[in-house]
């Protein structure tokens, strides 16, 4: 007898044996379906978190690169504390950076507050207002969505112009469109010259759309006057980041007079950091939502073994008869293998099937999908586990000797 | 008689199902494991919980017994930075408030004032210490309030205050670490670039491991304010009440006085915030609650699994048995009895899985105890808990098997081969 043979006729013995006891397989498919389903929407919930977060950090372009005095993740206080006492960053470092800076696509100072806006007798209580110059429609995230962006020479001016979020917008003008319109902010009036796309918020905490953009020479007249700047940088190219990154500490240095063998007294701050650190975080939570659910998998995988060594006791006189006319020790194997393996695979089905509209309410909080991958991974799973708790039964039956398997009753 | 009667019936359940449980020991042992790993489950993660749990609240400990605090800013605050806003404009606690509310809060038996000035590396004639020390302006009350025991020396006193003294007391754990060979006690300490003579000592806090509490040190607060400015100041006022039962009319009475001093309108919310260790404990609770119960059901599937495991080894363990039980049910055996046999024995598995999940439970949960360097705990509710579910669990799946098994025919099973 052929492999192919085997199989097939193992799978047709195991189909009849599972329907002849159907609460049994019932019931042992049932412990399995508990498990996939857990496990699948564990993955998928875990896989809608990640790609909110993704959503949501991708104002942050993954070639820009933002320096500040302070680091965005400070191992301790006292780091912090260090940070606080490093010079400012001033305009002039600012433009001195940008004149030396060869590898680097667009620059732009940045600074921000927040205050109130209002136009006629609508207002909206807490804008983020942002200094910039120009440059910053080609670093954020975002395009304009109507009018233009303020332009160098408003930029170099010091003009009160400002291009405002989506959310100002769709707050303060609910009929008209704002263009042209001027608004108060804080205590002076600027004109609308355009309005940005719509970005939604930042990791749930803050929406991005509710703020107002003003060139940075007008930003330090009207609302700051300390002189502390961070810097946005988006690079020239994506492979050249860390040539970028080396070019601008080494100028920054010079500018900044920190001495040879002293560390830089700026951080040069990049949206990899908060992957990285999500990663951290969010792998810990993944690893533990797997375990556990993991753990129900596992009691279903352990009452597959209990029910097949039953089985494999009961069939005790069968199992003795095929060896005696003939079985080889490999299709007996094959066959308590294909049983197992079988009522896994059905249940992995099952729990799919039963997974899926419970997915849809997740989505109701995550943008979660039953992605391809974890269909072929719940599928995989339940197949390993059926293989994996059907082979000690199947082996022991396999490992009979036909005479005293016969002489059982 | 009935009662005699019942006791020997249920021991011979009882002896019935440990035999039956023994005979199939593979079968047993694979059950048994089903339920331990579902009661394992449950067990270590809220015992990993529980430990987090007991270290936050234990930081949220702050202040003494029977004392509330009032701030300009909520001391927990989840959202965005536009609902703080409304804590920035707030007005701020001036000392002229605390004086205001010292003087007229008259249920009060202390009442403290508070600011943090300060933050740093200390140092003395010896050594110098960690940097991230903390340096706080107080008054005499804070020592009461705050649950501050004197160790050594003494605490503040209103003549510090008065004069503005340069004196300050250390926190245990910073007068051990600037001054490991003798007392601290009349020492000189340098904060900031100013000296400071130490005056007194606090008592170390409580056993556990959070050795940072003890890190910081206490001025009079006329002496911080003239040294660190009062603009943009808010201060902290703690105030003790007499005893528990006086704690909510007291609570009643600051707000009204800081309400009117205030100038807060009727009818409008209280422009500062009042909480105690209790309230940011139920706080921090009621903001976990959903996410404790979440984690509580998705730990408790494995144990449903293990049960579906259990009702399939018990039918077929009543199938093998048909002889057995058409024997019993001829020689005079109620359905009764035979109903009780099966569950017992199913609640027999249960227990002795889940006792073995408890245990690993508890041990893998500290696990992360250990890992985090924090006090390990036994959560004595969940064990009870855990091992309740098992027998409910035994009841429930063991209950179908055992119906079957009572309502065999006695005649069929007999003849049953």
């Amino acid at each position: 007898m052929t492999l192919w043979q085997e199989i097939k006729e193992g799978t047709v013995i195991s189909f009849a044996a599972l329907r002849a006891n159907k609460l049994r397989s019932g019931l042992t498919t049932l412990g399995i379906v508990i498990g996939i389903v857990t496990v699948t929407l564990m993955a998928t919930a875990i896989q809608g978190l990640n790609s909110a977060f993704r959503a949501s950090i991708s104002s942050m372009g993954s070639d820009t690169l933002y320096i500040h005095r302070f680091s965005w993740f400070n191992d301790s206080h006292a780091e912090w504390l260090k940070a606080f006492r490093r010079p400012y960053i001033t305009l002039d470092q600012i433009e001195a950076l940008s004149q030396q800076a060869t590898l680097i696509k667009a620059i732009t100072p940045f600074s921000d507050c927040r205050l109130p806006v209002t136009y006629k007798n609508r207002t909206s209580k807490s804008v983020t207002v942002l200094g910039c110059n120009e440059q910053f429609v080609n670093i954020a995230g975002n395009t304009v969505a109507e009018g233009r962006f303020f332009n160098a020479a408003e930029a170099s001016g010091g003009r009160p112009v400002c291009t405002i979020g989506s959310g100002i917008a769709t707050n303060l003008f609910p009929n008209i469109s704002p263009i042209g319109k001027k608004i108060r902010v804080g205590g002076s009036t600027v004109e609308i010259v355009g309005i940005m796309s719509q970005q939604g918020n930042f990791l749930g905490a803050f929406s991005l759309d509710n703020q107002v953009i003003v060139p940075m020479r007008y930003y330090t007249l009207a609302f700051q006057h300390v002189s502390d700047y961070e810097i946005h940088i988006r690079v020239a190219s994506m492979e050249q980041i860390e040539d970028s990154k080396e070019e601008i500490r080494g100028i920054l240095r010079k500018i900044r007079h920190v001495p040879a063998g002293v560390e830089d007294n700026f951080a040069i701050n990049q949206q990899e950091m908060f992957i990285s650190t999500f990663n951290r975080i969010g792998g810990i939570i993944a690893s533990a939502g797997l375990f556990i659910t993991g753990l129900s998998l596992f009691v279903g995988g352990i009452g597959i073994m209990n029910i097949m060594f039953v089985s494999v006791a009961e069939r005790t006189k069968e199992i003795g008869i095929r060896k005696a006319i003939g079985a080889k020790r490999r299709t007996i194997l094959m066959q308590f293998l294909t049983e197992a393996a079988g009522i896994c695979l059905f249940a992995g089905l099952l729990g799919l099937a039963i997974a899926f509209p419970l997915t849809l309410v997740i989505r109701q909080f995550l943008p979660a999908t039953l992605s391809l991958p974890i269909v072929g991974l719940a599928v995989g799973v339940s197949l390993f586990t059926g293989v994996v708790s059907g082979f000690l039964p199947a082996w022991r039956a396999a490992r009979m000797n036909p005479v005293d398997a016969l002489r059982n009753d | 008689m009935t009662n005699l009667m019942f006791r020997a019936e249920l021991r011979e359940s009882l002896s019935m199902a440990l035999k039956a449980v023994a005979a199939h020991k593979l079968r047993s042992i694979l059950t048994l494991l089903g339920v331990l790993i579902g009661v394992f489950s449950i067990i270590v993660v809220m015992t990993a919980l529980r430990v987090m749990q007991t270290q936050i609240e234990g930081e949220m400990s702050g202040l003494g017994a029977n004392t509330f605090a009032a701030t300009q800013f909520p001391p927990v605050y989840f959202g965005g930075p536009e609902g703080f806003e409304k804590f920035w404009r707030r007005k701020r606690i001036t000392m002229q408030h605390a004086k205001l509310v010292k003087e007229k809060a008259t249920l009060a038996s202390h009442v403290g004032v508070e600011t943090h000035l300060w933050n740093g590396e200390v140092g003395s004639r010896f050594t110098k210490s960690t940097p991230g020390v903390e340096l706080l302006g107080g008054t005499p009350a804070n020592f009461l309030a705050r649950g501050w025991d004197i160790h050594e020396g003494r605490p503040l006193l209103e003549e510090d205050l008065l004069n503005s003294r340069h004196c300050c007391v250390l926190g245990n754990a910073l007068a051990t670490n600037l001054f490991p060979f003798a007392t601290a006690v009349g020492e000189q300490v340098k904060f900031d670039g100013i000296n400071y003579t130490v005056v007194g000592v606090i008592a170390p806090k409580g056993s556990s491991s959070q050795g940072n509490q003890d890190k910081f040190a206490v001025i009079p607060i006329s002496t911080g304010l003239d040294r660190y400015g009062r603009m943009m100041r808010s201060l902290t006022i703690y105030v003790q009440a007499p005893n528990q039962s006086a704690y909510d009319d007291t609570m009643e009475q600051v707000r009204g006085i800081l309400r009117t001093v205030r100038k807060v309108p009727p009818g409008k919310d209280d422009d500062f915030e009042l909480f105690s260790n209790e309230s940011l404990i139920t706080q921090f609770k009621t903001i976990t609650f959903s996410v404790r119960i979440g984690v509580a059901v998705i730990s408790s599937i494995a144990l449903l699994a293990a049960g579906i495991g259990i009702m399939n080894i018990m039918l077929v363990s009543v199938t093998e048995r048909t002889r057995e039980i058409g024997i019993r049910r001829a020689v005079g055996a109620k359905k009764r009895n035979i109903m009780a046999q099966f569950i017992l024995e199913a609640m027999v598995l249960c227990q002795l899985g889940g006792i073995c999940g408890v245990i690993l439970g508890i041990f893998g949960g500290n696990i992360v105890a250990f890992y985090l360097g924090l006090p390990a705990v036994i959560p004595i509710d969940w064990t009870i808990i855990g091992l309740v579910i098992c027998s409910v669990v035994g009841v429930v799946f063991g209950t179908y098997p055992a119906y079957k098994a009572a309502n065999l025919d006695p005649i069929e099973s007999l003849r049953y081969e």
